[in-house]
């Protein structure tokens, strides 16, 4: 009866999206044989789907970690920026930062795009970055925060949109991580169609 | 200077010794897990080969695919000159640092 037995099919799309085309084939047969002849027989149907969907996320939590890394690092450099060193209009520094972020997440779409060529690659890759950096801004922004709580910094932080906004801000950047992600991933599988054409 | 290898890195190297010509990317994840006696993530395992590929001590080839795989692929490692250079570095290593001790280590606590 295992030997027949599939895991989820939207996890092996998650799996797929992050390995090349040469890999993609062995990554993905090594896994199915080991969820059939030693998982599945051990665990039973729903913990071995948990344990392939670990896995799968596994895959996602090594390509997406380096990219978030990088958001989350620009995220807390614009926030202590505006908190010790506030300009006088926002504007400027507002367009720098989002577009730098938003570079970030195109970025990562094309570069994991272009390399698997899977489409799915880049609104996972786009999701996962702006999740796996919202706990790094939140917590980079709350160490700020226990660093420098004087009047003049408290008075800036509310000036920049307060405290509120940059506790949330990490949460509302998932859908346009979802945007940005599959806008690059789109581009990037084109080129990797391009070039294997 | 000798290139210095990681932990795991060893493992892998060291389950694609074991397997000899049967170390394809399942094999080597079950060897290290057994070594290592502990749960080890499959991307972790491919992460590490890659990386080996890339820095020459392995190299890799396609086989056949078997029914219980759906017929996909199997992707077979070997050792190669330099990586076993490598591994021998890195147990001379371990053996200078060791040298001299009687294991186990007793009363020095």
């Amino acid at each position: 009866m295992s030997a027949n037995a599939t895991p989820p099919g939207w996890a092996e799309v998650l799996l797929r999206a992050f390995l090349t085309p040469g890999d993609s084939e062995s990554v993905s047969g090594d896994l199915l044989e080991q969820y059939r002849e030693s998982v599945r027989p051990a665990r039973g149907r729903r913990r071995a789907d948990i344990w392939y969907v670990t896995q799968a996320l596994g895959f996602v939590w090594r390509n997406a970690r380096l990219w978030a890394a990088l958001f989350a690092v620009a995220f807390i450099a614009r926030t202590a920026l505006d908190w010790l060193v506030p300009p006088a209009d926002f504007h400027a520094r507002a367009t720098v930062s989002t577009v730098l972020g938003a570079g970030i997440v195109l970025l990562a779409g094309f570069w994991t795009a272009s390399r698997s060529g899977s489409l799915a690659a880049g609104p996972v890759i786009g999701v996962a970055t702006a999740v796996l950096a919202a706990p790094m801004e939140v917590m980079g922004a709350l160490t700020l925060l226990a660093g420098w709580h004087d009047p003049i910094t408290m008075a800036a932080i509310r000036g920049s949109g307060g405290l509120e906004e940059v506790l949330a801000l990490p949460v509302l950047m998932v859908l346009p991580g979802l945007v940005l992600g599959t806008i690059g991933g789109s581009l990037g599988a084109a080129v990797k169609r391009l070039r294997s054409a | 200077m000798a290139e210095l290898l990681g932990f795991f890195e060893q493992a892998v190297l060291l389950a694609i010794v074991r397997l000899g010509e049967g170390a394809y990317g399942r094999a080597i994840l079950n060897e290290v897990q057994e070594r290592m006696e502990r749960d080890v993530a499959a991307g972790a395992v491919h992460a590490t080969l890659v990386r080996l590929e890339r820095k020459s001590l392995i190299t890799s080839t396609l086989g056949p695919g078997t029914p219980v795989r759906g017929g996909r692929a199997r992707r077979f490692y070997r050792l190669q000159p330099k990586g076993l250079r490598v591994l021998n570095d890195a147990r001379a290593a371990v053996d200078n640092l060791w040298h001299g001790l009687k294991w186990p280590l007793k009363g020095y606590a």
